[in-house]
């Protein structure tokens, strides 16, 4: 650390200042205070790059927070990712990635004074940046109309498979909410990944109509009581029953998937509605549903064991399991927090670009260039990892 | 960098009030900070006596609960964001560390500025805060108690702190590439002062640590405007993942406070020993030391707040280790001492009193330590007491002393030596007084936070508010003759203390430049060639013993 | 104040940094795209979560090291800006770390959706 420009006279008027403002020896742009332009070069350059492991810890509680939670809760992201499409995700990638190239022979080009190549450059540069904030507009703007966002906001109708979900709103064309009921059905346990597939049917004074199918996962918390019938805790989203929702309204019912998980080694019983007339609505699983227009029992067999990924496929066909939301509230964080990176990029590049095309920039002063572009850099290594932390999840 | 005339005194360079508004003097603006971290002073110390005088019976005294709760979360507020984060760099650091390595300035003076104004800005929406109803969640912002309640004030406050950690983060970043690229020929990183490697390490913990919590501020900013859901169960997020995010930041900020402190106290002990440093290599490496082995630690504050044994030991191991460095540089600064030329000058005052202070303060830490008796200690007002005694009594006390010390240098006037030593021996008996009794009530079970208490308390809260209350009349008197000494203080000459190091070679004040010609590189912490020429006025005369005084 | 002309002799010698030569920025640049479109590809492959996960992050990570040396110069540049990144990742894996450690100790006692049980009425 003792080499160059460490070390250097030190000031006093007798180095070319006077009380005039004059620049006496110092060339245009360079300030007073250093000695000659790699002074101040080099010390713009150990500034942006504090600045830029500032900037490394600055996402890191978004990314403790990420890993936490999907360490803990990999359901929830394994559902939640097929929200995100990955096609504008990668294209965002490589929009980016274009950028830094052009940001990087920017850099070039003021270096060895090309000053249209500059302006070239830092043109791309700020066109794949807008383009950038183009895309994330496009995909923010999906999910607030479907009302796939954070918190309590997180709503959606559809599932992450497409299917239609009923809401906890009444935002959504074609879904409702509805109370519950409770059926029963007799189902073998230790029976991975078969589906009971049933229609949801409302009866009002008015009459009868089939509301969207909604599956929905069930969690077993003690044995079923014949006496009172028994509500299971069924997945929150977007329909939450517990014990003593069931009230004998006409007309509704649960549907139930039991996923792996959720059976082995015990048995149930579950009460369902199913209309015989009705095919299941997949052919992969056939149900013998001895059930006649009202309360039946059944007992399923599955015809096809589902593999890992269509298992993981199906599930997206259901409600989203409990606290989903926190994907999104992770997602929007990570995504806003880099796309306000992007756009105070967006403005420092336009406000270089005046400069370039007064002619600010030459060899012996390109440190702005060179400043922003150490900070493109970085603005497009966090998307490298954003982008298959988020959008690539298997 | 900053225009006007370089051959008077940096007042008198330029006049008007937008060549110190828009100033790029280093030390214009620390003095503007200075201004605002001693009203900020004023302030949290009016809060803190409000609460004590509150404390001195059971029962109401003089407000409600509500109201005291908001009394104490504003003191720990404004003491913390406002006065000891910044104090010593922001107001000492900016006006010295510059004059200290001969340059002219510091390496980025817009953005020196660009920082000052932050801190103005966070300083006015933490006030701000006060008007809308104000916060009472404690200065830590737990959640999910700060989740709920009225979103306006804790907004604001939080607003504010997160602007004040970008002026933390700025002010640091300058400082690192000021230290980097701006010593002068012959200053190697060990021939530097120790007051900068303090600087330097602190400058490295506000670069390093801060912006996790301007990230963690945001994340609770987005909670209460948008109800994201990270931190509140209710919506599957983890509260005590807020504690891990505030203390991450939080540790090393108590590092922040001290480590410059330190810096000062070695400066000022080895000036008034006339001595040279003990251990110079020692004491710069354990500041570094501290700076990284406090990213280590910040799991002990969560002893009792859910966090798994196996954190719990590991960070109570760690915790250990941190005390190590510290005390380095105790029996340092004690050996510096041995056998030296004691003056007892008012900075000098100071030191000693620093010395006794932290030893406490650090000693009482490792009963925080340990993991068995912080279940009893933990929130009671023996933590009170051990963070008083490092962030107060060992953090503003060495302020203060670097207040004094360089006071003559950035003004050019001394202060009132009398009033001044007595001011600080008032500091230190009101500090004593009100500090003390609180590790006695604090090991008996005296909870903190607590707006009523059994009257089997009232006699210690009794004697500390009267400290409280000899402290506050001490600082107060301090505030009034310093700012009188600006108009009927003596004028000082270059170097009244004798010191060694290169800001006693500029002219007292500074010109706008620092120094009117490129100051000669010497050794530092040497005294044998630094003579009283008069009574407060020292030079250094060269080998051959003519005075190298000259007037400018 | 001679401005060097444009040509591809121009060293870190001569001027005030090093100097990017096209070859090097195009080359990284078709590197990246190139590994963007692996890392896409490699997800259309079920290896399992944990392996999915372990090559994406490799990828990322090697993507990475090429953006920050050959497009942010840090392979020709001081020493001490790598050391200032390296820090920056280290207290990142540091927090990340530790944090996870202890999440991971506490998630078993969580109990989620916990309703307080109501007191029990007064004895008489």
């Amino acid at each position: 650390m003792t080499a160059g420009h460490d070390h250097h006279a030190p000031h006093g008027p007798g180095s070319g200042h006077d009380d005039h403002g004059d620049h006496g020896t110092h060339p245009p742009g360079i300030q007073h205070h250093y000695d000659d332009a790699q002074h101040q070069f080099d010390s713009g350059k150990l500034g942006i790059w504090f600045f830029l492991a500032q900037e490394v810890l600055f996402f890191s509680a978004l990314f403790v927070a990420y890993v936490l939670y999907r360490h803990h809760r990999p359901e929830i992201f394994a559902y939640a990712h097929h929200y995100l499409d990955v096609k504008w995700g990668a294209i965002n990638t490589g929009v980016l990635i274009v950028s830094s190239l052009s940001a990087a022979w920017a850099v070039r080009c003021a270096q060895l004074a090309q000053r249209r190549g500059l302006i070239l450059c830092l043109s791309i540069t700020l066109v794949c940046a807008c383009g950038f904030l183009a895309i994330k507009y496009i995909e923010y703007t999906h999910k607030i109309h479907e009302h796939i966002l954070f918190g309590k906001k997180f709503d959606p109708c559809v599932s992450s498979g497409g299917q239609h979900l009923l809401t906890n709103g009444d935002h959504c064309p074609g879904t409702k909410r509805s109370a519950c009921r409770a059926a029963d059905v007799d189902l073998r346990p230790d029976q991975p990944g078969w589906q009971v597939a049933c229609k949801v049917k409302e009866t009002t004074p008015t009459g009868t109509r089939e509301l969207p199918v909604c599956e929905m996962e069930a969690h077993h918390h003690g044995p079923a009581h014949a006496a009172n019938p028994p509500c299971w805790e069924i997945s929150q989203n977007p329909w939450v029953c517990k014990a003593g929702d069931f009230n004998g309204t006409p007309g509704v019912a649960a549907l139930v998937h039991y996923g792996d998980h959720a059976l082995r080694g015990s048995s149930t019983k579950i009460e369902l509605e199913c209309d015989a007339a009705k095919a299941p609505p997949t052919p992969d699983y056939a149900a013998d549903l001895p059930v006649v227009g009202g309360l039946g029992q059944g007992t399923f067999q599955p015809k096809q064991k589902l593999s890992d990924h269509d298992l993981g496929v199906q599930r997206s066909m259901g409600p989203p399991p409990e606290h989903t939301n926190m994907f999104f509230s992770i997602y929007f964080c990570m995504t806003g927090l880099h796309g306000i990176h992007v756009l105070a990029g967006v403005i420092v590049c336009i406000w270089l670009l005046i400069r370039a095309v007064k002619g600010h920039f030459t060899p012996q002063y390109f440190g702005p260039v060179d400043y922003f572009a150490l900070y493109w850099h970085l603005v497009d290594l966090i998307w490298i990892f954003l982008f298959p932390l988020l959008y690539l999840i298997h | 960098m900053s225009t006007g005339n370089p051959n008077v005194s940096y007042f008198e360079a330029s006049h008007g009030i937008k060549n110190w508004l828009y100033t790029l003097d280093h030390k214009r603006i620390g003095l503007m900070y200075l201004f605002g971290i001693l009203t900020a002073l004023m302030i949290g110390g009016a809060f803190a006596l409000l609460v004590r005088i509150e404390l001195m019976a059971p029962g109401e005294t003089i407000v409600g609960p509500e109201t005291y709760n908001r009394l104490f979360t504003l003191h720990g507020a404004v003491m913390v964001f406002l006065v000891i984060i910044p104090g010593v760099p922001a107001a000492l650091g900016n006006m010295i560390l510059p004059i200290q390595l001969g340059a002219p300035d510091v390496a980025f003076p817009r953005l020196n500025l660009f920082s000052f104004y932050l801190w103005c800005t966070g300083a006015a929406c933490l006030l701000l805060s006060i008007v809308f109803g104000a916060i009472d969640t404690g200065w830590t912002f737990y959640t999910p108690y700060s989740l709920g309640g009225d979103h306006t004030p804790v907004m604001l406050a939080i607003g504010g702190a997160f602007l004040l950690g970008f002026s933390s983060i700025f002010t640091g970043l300058n400082f690192l590439v000021t230290i980097h690229k701006f010593r002068p020929q012959g200053m190697g990183w060990f021939q530097m002062p120790l007051n900068l490697w303090a600087l330097y390490a602190t400058a490295l913990m506000q670069v390093l640590a801060t912006p996790v919590l301007g990230i963690t501020l945001l994340l609770l900013f987005m909670e209460h405007f948008l109800h994201i859901g990270i931190f509140d169960p209710t919506l599957g997020g983890d509260p005590v993942l807020f504690q891990h995010f505030f203390w991450f930041y939080s540790h090393p900020a108590v590092y922040i406070m001290i480590v410059p402190a330190m810096g000062v106290i070695s400066d000022v002990l080895t000036t008034f020993s006339r001595k040279p440093i003990f251990g110079y290599r020692f004491i710069a490496y354990s500041s570094v030391s501290l700076a990284l082995l406090s990213f280590l630690v910040w799991g002990h504050h969560m002893f009792v707040s859910g966090q798994s044994k196996l954190a719990n030991m590991v960070f109570s191991a760690l915790t250990f280790t941190v005390g190590i460095p510290a005390a380095i540089k105790v029996f340092n600064w004690t050996a510096t001492l041995y056998k030296g030329d004691i003056r007892l000058k008012t900075p000098m005052i100071y030191a000693l009193s620093f010395l006794i202070l932290f030893t406490i303060g650090g000693l009482t830490g490792l009963f925080l330590a340990i993991l068995s008796t912080d279940v009893h200690l933990h929130d009671t007002y023996f933590v009170v007491a051990h963070f008083h005694y490092v962030m107060m009594g060992s953090g503003l006390v060495a302020f203060l002393c670097g207040l004094h010390y360089w006071w003559p240098k950035f003004t050019g006037r001394m202060y009132p030596e009398r009033i001044a030593q007595v001011c600080a021996v008032g500091v230190f008996i009101g500090f004593n007084l009100t500090f003390l009794p609180q590790f006695v009530m604090g090991s008996r079970g005296m909870p903190r936070r607590y707006w009523d208490y059994d009257p089997e308390f009232a006699i210690f809260h009794q004697i500390s508010t009267i400290g409280a209350i000899i402290l506050g009349i001490s600082m107060f008197t301090q505030v009034i003759y310093l700012m009188a000494s600006f108009k009927i203080g003596k004028k000082a000459p270059k170097n009244p203390w004798g010191a060694s190091t290169l800001e006693w070679d500029a002219p007292s004040p500074p010109t706008l430049y620092n120094f009117p010609e490129p100051p000669e590189v010497h050794e530092i912490y040497e005294y044998d060639d630094i003579v009283e020429e008069s009574p407060d006025n020292w030079v250094r005369v060269n080998r051959k013993g003519t005075g190298t005084k000259a007037e400018h | 104040m001679a401005n060097p002309a444009a040509d591809k002799h121009h060293d870190d010698h001569h001027g005030i940094a090093h100097v990017a030569s096209l070859k090097v920025l195009l080359g990284t640049w078709i590197l990246l795209m190139i590994l963007t479109v692996a890392t896409v590809g490699a997800t259309k492959v079920d290896f399992g979560p944990s392996t999915n996960l372990a090559i994406a992050m490799f990828i990322a990570v090697i993507k990475a090291t090429l953006v920050v040396l050959f497009f942010m110069h840090l392979f020709y540049d001081k020493l001490f800006h790598t050391v200032l990144i390296v820090a920056g990742v280290l207290a990142l894996a540091l927090f990340v770390g530790f944090t996870l450690m202890d999440s991971n100790q506490y998630q078993e006692s969580i109990q989620w959706n916990y309703t307080v049980p109501a007191d029990p009425p007064p004895a008489p």
